[in-house]
């Protein structure tokens, strides 16, 4: 708290962004972090509370007031420390974190909380900048060796605070470029992948090996998860090679939505449409590209993933695009006297929607139709829900035109074919089955294999896959050295 | 230090070598023993610093050494005020905390302000220094050297063999940790400070011992119990209450509390349904909220607490800041609050800044008033409206200190409420000025037992050892209710030394309380209430096996009505509107008062679930049953395997049929007071607003004269009488406290000489003691009134003609009085009214005194040497002429000049007491004029300057206010 009465002085400064026309024609991010002078006088905001509800609001129980402090009496240096302290890539955070911090900030009971976020993201650049952020490599190594199976925030945190124990780490990943969802499923325009690049070269200096191209076990299912891997290892294999094993490779199956006209062309999972083009991004070429062009498209999920997908659209230049959210509108503000320091369910309008786009709530998809085996319109319903129960609203259906349909209704659970591999239990949700406990959490039913991140939780935030990656380090390094001095 | 490999168990070898060593070293010469943990590294472990010291000090005393020796301790442990306090307290003559200077000296540039490392240092010290005189005078020492070695601590989970062997003498009442220990924990501190954590590399450990943080310290309020309380009370839903309670219960097994070591016996034979245990509805009437006072919360925080205690039939507590009448003075004459009513419309609009509407029959007083050592707005009326007066000796948070109110926080309507100076920090004395023995408190009992005759008396007692025997005295003094205050509250403004270390838990202090009491036959005669984090049902049944009828809740109901423990309350910026004064801050209270009554019901609920597996049925069953209490089996923690608490659930060997709950009332003995008499012949005056007159004799056995009549007349006319209707003119010697809280339109007139605590608390009536008419001697050269009279007086007048004892016009907050000369200590910590002194002043005159003015007559040119001028000036007399001329009359006392105030006061003084000095002052008026001074505290003058400035612009804010209402950021 640089200043006592800074909350009553100064108001909340959200992010710029770049004007929509300006960003549609560019995958670039168009988000303008706050300036310095801006980031201190939104960290002035900050009151230093008896009880921080953000630092356990944040999943990775960031120590927000004491950086706030630090950026207020500009200790540049020390803030990203004590970031550091907590959570291994505030980038990606500061970029895409909805900011659970936020929503429990104390200022958020009765006013606008701190902008938690901009400043978290402000540290983490200028610590790039200036080039504050090294590798940390281990002063001595102690001849362990783990594989991490997953490239996404779960094991990349785990692969990192690995490392720097001193452990041999190597992490695979079946796809061609390091980063999972954050490489292949995060648009461009939301966090540029040079970021990713930037960690990878750090890690790799701290003794971290990468194996791209590498599916470890099995990959079953009907070739829609995106697999660009070369070669297959067993999972016998990676048991006997090292020491520990940790399955980080996310919740990928996707959910699908077996109306009839399924099979018709042209109805994607959002998963099969954005890789492609953050490879595409990157400068690869790709035949036969899934694009949104001139096209009508309906996105069928109102979440995250759904906005990137209406992003992404509008950037191919689609004609129309429409998204669908089966649950009604919800309030646009919270009754924050039952909410705070929750997460609300409140009305949320990202950037992309803002780019432009029909957000369709309280609709469900009966048919989709097409001719020649291509999707050309969908026939929908308006749904109530009456004591917890969706029903059907008599007359009230509706065919809309669509030339693409993208599924992001979000994921059931990881590829079971992973887990089977490795003989790993699965919880009633299909999720590698393993506890948080702080000790014995993560270790799966079989030695040795830990599991972390959406693969053990199911689908979540990139944050809570870091929470999750930094403590199953912890937990392995315990197992293999009886005892650890990595953080919790 | 020793090697590390010896691990823990090399500890004890090592002290008994370094006391070998200290002996030798005395016995060769030397006379200066430096102990010192500056040469450890990787390899060498530090003992405590403590621990050797006291194992050396011990041992020294033991060998009849120690006196030939002094005792320093370099150590990099010391860092905080109690650090310093704890190793003076077991016998260091002088610390040397290095590391901390050495921080210093390496982080003085980040500091803010232009500091260099000498200048950090020197204030780091000063700070200690100040820090270390707060403890002493919170124990009544006064020097270092009487604080060195005196041991004045109690230990809490040490095992008694430790404790006897290195810390002898030392109470330590539960068992617990020994010297292998004690050791084990320096080792692991030790090998962290050596490891190789990531975290620790650059930076230290997050700490959160004073701010929550989630890999810090634990603490009880977690960010999740305070969220699910706050939903729990909002929603009304008992589901979210029992996540909350099991949050709470669950950490309380995490060692947090002593409670949290306990289970209940349960035995499912003896379990009964739940629907023949008491209902909900009769448990809660013995719910009380704690002591805070209207000033440290909002205006809104507090009546919202009051009314929702009120709907439950339970207690608030006004706290020491004094209640505004508004708040009793309707229902006090009967008329009832119709349902719509708003809070602004009872208490005034302009001292309502978040306001609701009200229930039928709400009531928004609170039914305990609080009688601090400050005395803060303590007047008959405020008495007269209690149903139970409570006398805190002490808090459990911090115990030895008094209230402390930031200066920020004392707004007009506080300093109003308060008798005191807007903007002035009003910090409370440690002791009460009418209290040096058990007696003294019988007294204070008696006197408001006269005033408010049908409220209870409580005494506040904190939690220690002998805690019990205090309670004996204080049922024997005729108190009708005791409460026993735990040490782990005190969230507000309290000093973070006392709120981390000073106190003893409430399960220790109620055990012997219970127990003594018992044994003593006492218990059936009054009612025992414990306080102090109070927060679950479990919390609730616990305090009643303990021993308690009642139990006191503070911060929970706090958080209920909003609460988010921000720890800022001494700054005055709470931002949710309950610790601040601030009227933006305070628009942003959302609570109410549904959501206290909802949390104390599901508390209530949740004890009734814990009675029904107890087959308890009532409450009252259950008080004193600490055989349904067992340690828990299978504590875990390496810390807590020693500890024993059989002493604590101990059951008194006593017959059955001794109480061991309160059973029947304390006799007063009001019926044998002279105002019973008094009030018989006043009745006229009481019911018709007639003219008295009484003739009575004075006997000094008659104490309390003049109360029990001005609670009566306070009763009938709130705003008091018309001047002299009841006059009673006694002969004699008026016995203790005579005249005390003497409402308006009341004289006493006693022609004699009267005792201590004349005029305590005067309220608006008027005291006049004169010599006997046998009297010959000088009355200017003689004793007329004893000590500590005119103690907190609000209101009225006082005449003596004849020298006052020691302590007069003490916390005088109103009143105006007249003396011929006074003891030690005239005017200390006065905050309003004025005084006149016509003759020698004692020592320590005006000491802390912020309000009002004295004008002393300074017979002998000596008076600046016997005032204490740290917070006022000495000022010359001007006639009133020159002073109209030449002073701004923004900062005239009472818009009077000095002079014409000082003639009035003398002329009446004559007029009453027909004094011989005022008569001689008067005749040489002028002369006599100029050898008057003027006492003008620096912080009065200050306020009646800014009092003047605000009232000419403020038609201008009001105006303002009105068309645009100021926003948050303006």
């Amino acid at each position: 708290m640089g200043k006592i009465t800074g909350f009553l002085e100064y108001e909340r400064l959200e992010e710029g962004y770049e004007p929509v026309d300006k960003r549609l024609k560019s995958y670039r991010e168009f988000v303008i972090g706050l300036k310095e002078d801006e980031a201190r006088i939104q960290s002035a905001r900050c009151m230093d509370c008896g009880t921080p509800f953000c630092n356990s609001g944040c999943p990775v129980n960031n120590i927000i007031p004491d950086f706030n402090d630090l950026v207020y009496r500009d200790d540049w240096r020390n803030a990203i420390d004590v970031l550091h302290s907590t959570n291994n890539f505030p980038e990606f955070t500061g970029r895409i974190c909805p900011a659970p911090c936020e929503a429990a900030c104390t200022l958020n009971v009765n006013d606008d909380p701190v902008g938690i976020k901009s400043i978290e993201h402000a540290i983490i650049d200028r610590a790039w900048n200036e080039g504050w952020v090294v590798p940390q490599p281990p002063s001595s190594k102690t001849g362990r060796s783990v594989a991490v199976v997953g490239s996404g925030p779960a094991g990349l945190a785990a692969a990192q605070q690995l490392a720097r124990a001193g452990h041999k780490v190597t992490v695979f990943e079946k796809n061609d470029r390091i980063g999972g969802l954050l490489r292949y499923g995060i648009p461009d325009f939301k966090m540029e992948k040079s970021h990713i690049d930037r960690r990878v070269e750090q890690m790799e200096a701290e003794g971290v090996a990468f194996r791209t191209g590498v599916l470890i076990g099995a990959l079953a299912g009907d070739g829609k998860i995106t697999n660009w891997a070369r070669e297959t290892v067993a999972a016998e294999q990676l048991t006997q090679d090292f020491d520990a094993v940790l399955l980080a490779g996310g919740a990928e199956q996707p959910r699908d939505l077996p109306a009839p006209g399924r099979e018709l062309d042209g109805i994607h999972f959002a998963m099969e449409f954005l890789p492609q083009q953050n490879k595409v991004t990157a400068g690869d070429k790709l035949k036969g590209q899934i694009t949104a062009s001139g096209k009508h498209v309906i996105v069928i999920g109102g979440g995250d993933t759904g906005s990137d997908c209406v992003g992404t659209s509008n950037r191919h230049g689609a004609v129309s695009v429409t998204q669908f959210e089966l649950l009604p509108m919800p309030p646009e503000h919270e009754n924050k006297a039952l909410t705070w320091p929750y997460w609300p369910y409140k009305l949320r309008t990202s950037s992309s929607h803002e780019e432009g786009c029909e957000r369709e709530f309280a609709i469900s998809t009966k048919e989709f139709m097409g001719e020649k085996g291509k999707v050309t319109a969908i026939k929908t319903v308006r749904v109530e829900f009456k004591d917890g129960k969706m029903i059907e609203v008599p007359g009230s259906e509706q065919i809309l035109k669509a030339d693409l349909v993208l599924l992001a209704m979000g994921f059931v659970s990881p590829v079971a074919s992973v887990l089977e591999a490795f003989g790993v239990d699965k919880d009633a949700r299909g999720n590698a089955k393993a506890t948080t406990e702080a000790t014995g959490g993560y270790l799966t039913n079989v030695d040795k294999v830990f599991g972390a991140g959406d693969m053990r939780r199911g689908q979540s935030l990139v944050v809570w896959a870091i929470r999750e990656g930094r403590q199953a380090a912890r937990a392995i390094d315990e197992f293999l050295m009886g005892s650890s001095a990595l953080p919790r | 230090m020793y090697p590390l490999n010896w691990g823990s168990q090399g500890v004890e070898a090592k002290l008994a070598s370094l006391c070998a060593e200290a002996v030798d070293a005395l016995k060769s010469g030397h006379n200066i023993l430096i102990i010192t943990d500056r040469r450890l590294n990787r390899e060498h472990v530090a003992i405590p610093a403590l621990l050797a010291l006291s194992a050396i000090h011990q041992h020294l005393v033991r060998e009849g050494l120690r006196t030939t020796a002094g005792l320093v301790v370099e150590t990099g442990s010391a860092r905080e005020t109690h650090h310093f306090a704890v190793l003076a307290g077991f016998g260091a003559e002088a610390v040397h905390p290095y590391l901390a200077l050495e921080t210093l000296t390496a982080m003085h540039a980040e500091l803010p302000g232009d500091l260099s490392a000498e200048k950090a240092i020197y204030n780091y010290i000063k700070a200690i220094g100040k820090g270390l005189s707060k403890i002493m005078s919170k124990m009544g020492i006064s020097t270092y050297m009487s604080y060195c070695g005196a041991q004045i601590f109690e230990a809490i989970g040490l095992k008694p063999e430790l404790v006897e062997k290195y810390f002898s003498g030392t109470a330590t009442q539960i068992g617990g940790i020994g010297v292998f220990e004690v050791a084990e924990e320096a080792v692991r501190l030790h090998k962290a400070a050596f490891g190789n954590d990531p975290v620790l590399a650059r930076m230290l450990d997050a700490g959160g011992e004073y701010a929550w943080r989630t890999r810090g310290e634990e603490h009880m309020w977690t960010p999740d119990a305070i969220a699910k309380l706050q939903h729990s009370a909002r929603s009304g839903k008992f589901e979210t209450y029992k996540e909350y309670a099991q949050i709470i219960n669950d950490q309380s097994r995490r060692h947090m509390t002593l409670r949290g070591l306990f289970e209940f016996r349960l035995d499912p034979a003896r379990a009964i349904p739940l629907d023949q245990v008491e209902p909900a509805s009769a448990i809660v009437k013995r719910f009380a909220t704690g002591a805070m006072s209207l000033g440290s919360i909002s205006t809104e925080a507090h009546s919202t607490l009051a009314v929702a205690m009120n709907r439950i039939g339970g207690k608030s507590n006004t706290g020491e800041g004094g209640e505004d009448k508004n708040r009793y003075r309707n229902e006090l004459r009967g008329i009832p609050i119709a349902q719509g009513t708003k809070v602004s419309e009872v208490i005034g609009a302009d001292v309502v800044e978040a306001d609701y509407e009200l229930q039928a029959g709400d009531s928004l007083r609170s039914r305990i008033k609080q009688v601090a050592s400050g005395r803060f707005g303590v007047t008959t009326e405020y008495l007269v409206s209690a149903d139970q007066v409570q006398i805190k000796m002490a808090q459990g948070a911090k115990p030895g200190e008094g209230g402390q109110l930031p200066g920020g926080k004392v707004s007009d309507y506080i300093g109003k409420l308060r008798h005191s100076v807007p903007g002035v920090g009003l910090i409370s004395p440690p002791p009460h000025h009418d209290i040096y023995s058990i007696e003294d408190l019988a007294q204070l009992i008696h006197d408001l037992k006269n005033v408010a005759s049908t409220a209870s008396i409580s005494v506040k007692l904190v939690s220690e050892v002998g805690v019990g025997t205090v309670a004996a005295g204080v049922a024997k003094a005729k108190a009708d209710h005791v409460v026993i205050a735990g040490h782990d509250g005190g969230t507000g403004a309290s000093p973070w030394s006392s709120i981390k270390h000073a106190g003893t838990p409430w399960e220790l202090g109620l055990a012997e309380t219970q127990q003594t009491l018992v044994l003593n036959r006492l218990r059936g005669r009054i009612r025992v209430q414990a306080d102090g984090q109070m927060k679950t049902g479990r919390d609730v049944v616990i305090a009643g096996l303990l021993g308690a009828d009642e139990v006191g809740f503070a911060t929970a109901p706090l958080v209920a009505e909003g609460c988010i423990m921000m720890r800022k309350c001494h700054l005055n910026t709470c931002p949710v509107g309950v610790a601040t004064q601030d009227p933006v801050l305070r628009r942003k209270f959302q609570g109410r008062p549904e959501h206290v009554v909802n949390f104390f019901f599901f508390v209530a609920e949740e004890a009734r679930q814990i009675m029904a597996q107890l087959g308890i049925r009532k409450f009252d069953d259950l008080i004193g049953r600490a055989d349904l209490l067992d340690t828990r089996k299978g504590i875990e923690h390496w810390k807590a395997r020693g500890l024993d608490f059989s002493r604590l659930l101990h059951q008194p060997d006593a017959p059955a049929e001794v109480a061991r709950y309160q059973v029947e009332l304390q006799d007063h003995g009001l019926d044998r007071a002279l105002d019973v008499k008094l009030i018989e012949k006043a009745r006229p005056a009481l019911e018709k607003g007639e003219k008295v007159r009484i003739m009575q004799d004075a006997r000094n056995v008659n104490r309390t004269v003049g109360a029990m009549l001005s609670g009566e007349l306070i009763r009938h006319h709130p705003d008091g009488l018309a001047d002299n209707t009841v006059f009673v003119q006694m002969e004699g010697t008026g016995g203790q406290s005579f005249g005390a809280f003497l409402a308006r339109g009341i004289t006493l007139y006693l022609i004699g000489d009267a005792n201590d605590y004349t005029g305590k608390g005067l309220s608006g009536g008027r005291v006049v003691v004169r010599p006997s008419l046998d009297f010959r001697g000088d009355a200017a050269k003689n004793i007329i009134v004893g000590n500590t009279v005119l103690y907190g007086a609000t209101e009225g007048e006082a005449f003596f003609r004849g020298v006052a004892g020691e302590r007069f016009a003490v916390r005088l907050s109103g009143a105006s009085a007249v003396v011929e000369g006074t003891g030690d200590h005239g005017c200390e910590y006065m905050t309003g009214g004025t005084v006149v002194v016509l003759g020698k002043t004692g020592r320590n005159f005006a000491a802390g005194m912020s309000g009002g003015i004295a004008y002393v007559f300074d017979e002998d040119g000596q008076f600046s040497k016997r005032c204490n001028q740290t917070m006022v000036a000495l000022e010359r007399m001007l006639p009133a002429a020159e002073q109209t001329a030449t002073q701004d009359p923004a900062i005239f006392h009472c818009g009077q000049t000095d002079e014409v105030q000082l003639r009035r006061l003398i002329e009446d003084h004559y007029r009453w007491t027909g004094s011989l000095r005022a008569r001689e002052i008067l005749d040489h008026w002028e002369a006599s004029l100029s050898r008057f001074l003027k006492v003008f505290p620096h912080e009065y003058r200050r306020a009646l300057g800014e009092l003047n400035a605000r009232n000419e612009t403020a038609a201008t804010i009001a105006k303002a206010r009105e068309s645009d209402k100021p926003t948050v950021k303006a």
